[in-house]
């Protein structure tokens, strides 16, 4: 496994994967939206009263949304990015593809991609934990595993299937 | 002519109880073309849901009538669908089955719901979940399967009963965008929405016109053209004269 990656240095990959394993696409874009509606910035304190969401709610939507590169968070000011820009005008199809390109992209993630891919057969709940818990930490094996099941699933890149806990690679899709 | 789509003409609902009658709506009428996209709004209390399971033929009026393409309308209408508040989701079904469900209902056979099922589970950006049970899914992913559900029968009118007051306000105001969307989709269906709200602001920023009633019994107040041009920003001035004035119709 010698193409296991750069996110290993980011500073924060704990905080990073637990959001992204609570909040969905839905919460994200709406956050994004509601910060163009202000004209592109707003401080978090603004978006928080008008989505009527505490920082415990709204703060892993914020790093999962930054993670993901949709907003710039400096100083409790949010800023959206071109990227988040094109997704706002995107049609639900468009959105797909790009949030796949974004998470495609992601070592942790890829890791799992290419086990998978390897296996040539669908790979258990618990092996995938063990790879991920030599890689992150088994504390944080669990989230990254849940993140992956639901960005995996919304950007085509993976089936899961709960009842057999099986996880496979979904042949590319054009998208 | 042709008959409207939708007609609502005079209706009036009572429960009766110890002899005493309680009027929850009086003589509301209003019509929807091809193309609508109309919100009722009130306050809570002014019957607006039941307004809504009258149209959709699940309640009978006391008196007046609805008519569906100029025939009175049936509860089993294949041409009009329903999204619920509660999503209303068979939990130990998978999205597909749960999409699917009302196709079986109407006897397609087993190809035809596969297919229909997947685009219309596709054209809510479901595709990927196909196989998650509902506890698996956010809020905003469960109400897509409501969606999808009703969309797959290929309704020509949307009927949905607050269909985002479950979900938190960043996940709504997500997929109110993109229920607009497929409303604007000329290759899907449906034809003409017809949404019931206690959001003011959620009105405005869907509805091509709002129909506002009074509270209990309720009765039509106004109905409104909102000629605002899309995207909405419900920032602007504009946007806000339209929410100030329908706040001032109700309160």
């Amino acid at each position: 496994m010698s193409n296991i990656g750069d996110d290993v240095g980011r500073e924060t990959p704990v905080t990073d994967f637990r959001s992204m394993s609570k909040v969905s696409v839905g919460q994200i874009l709406g956050l994004v939206e509601a910060v163009d509606e202000v004209g592109g910035a707003a401080d978090a304190a603004t978006i928080s009263r008008e989505a009527d969401m505490d920082v415990d709610r709204l703060g892993p939507i914020l790093t999962a949304a930054e993670f993901l590169g949709l907003v710039t968070v400096q100083d409790g000011d949010i800023r959206i990015t071109d990227l988040s820009r094109k997704l706002l005008t995107a049609s639900v199809r468009e959105r797909k593809r790009i949030v796949r390109e974004i998470i495609d992209d992601l070592p942790t993630f890829r890791l799992v991609m290419d086990m998978a891919r390897n296996a040539g057969s669908p790979l258990g709940r618990q092996e995938v934990l063990q790879a991920l818990a030599d890689r992150v930490g088994s504390h944080q094996a669990e989230d990254v595993f849940k993140a992956l099941v639901y960005w995996g699933r919304y950007a085509e890149l993976v089936r899961y299937d709960s009842e057999s806990e099986q996880l496979t690679v979904r042949p590319a899709a054009p998208m | 002519m042709e008959a409207p789509l939708l007609e609502v003409k005079n209706v009036t609902k009572s429960y009766f109880e110890n002899g005493k009658e309680f009027k929850v709506l009086d003589l509301v009428r209003f019509e929807l073309a091809e193309r609508d996209f109309v919100c009722v709004v009130g306050p809570s209390g002014c019957g607006k849901s039941t307004l809504l399971r009258i149209i959709v033929g699940l309640e009978a009026s006391t008196t007046g009538q609805v008519l569906f393409e100029g025939s009175p309308i049936r509860a089993d209408n294949p041409q009009v669908a329903m999204v619920f508040q509660s999503f209303a989701l068979f939990p130990w079904l998978t999205v597909t089955q749960n999409v699917e469900l009302g196709l079986e209902a109407q006897g397609r056979p087993p190809e035809e719901r596969h297919a229909r099922a997947r685009k219309f589970i596709d054209a809510v950006g479901l595709t990927g979940f196909e196989n998650a049970f509902p506890r698996e899914l956010s809020g905003g992913m469960k109400q897509r399967v409501g969606l999808a559900r009703a969309l797959a029968i290929e309704p020509l009118l949307l009927c949905m009963d607050e269909p985002f007051s479950s979900l938190d306000p960043l996940t709504a105001q997500n997929l109110r965008d993109e229920i607009l969307q497929l409303w604007e989709n000329p290759d899907l269906p449906p034809e003409a929405v017809l949404m019931v709200t206690h959001s003011i602001e959620e009105a405005v920023y869907l509805a091509d016109r709002v129909i506002v009633l009074s509270s209990r019994p309720g009765r039509l107040v106004a109905e409104l053209e909102i000629d605002l041009p899309r995207p909405r920003n419900r920032k602007e001035p504009e946007f806000y004269g339209w929410v100030d004035e329908i706040y001032s119709l109700i309160v």
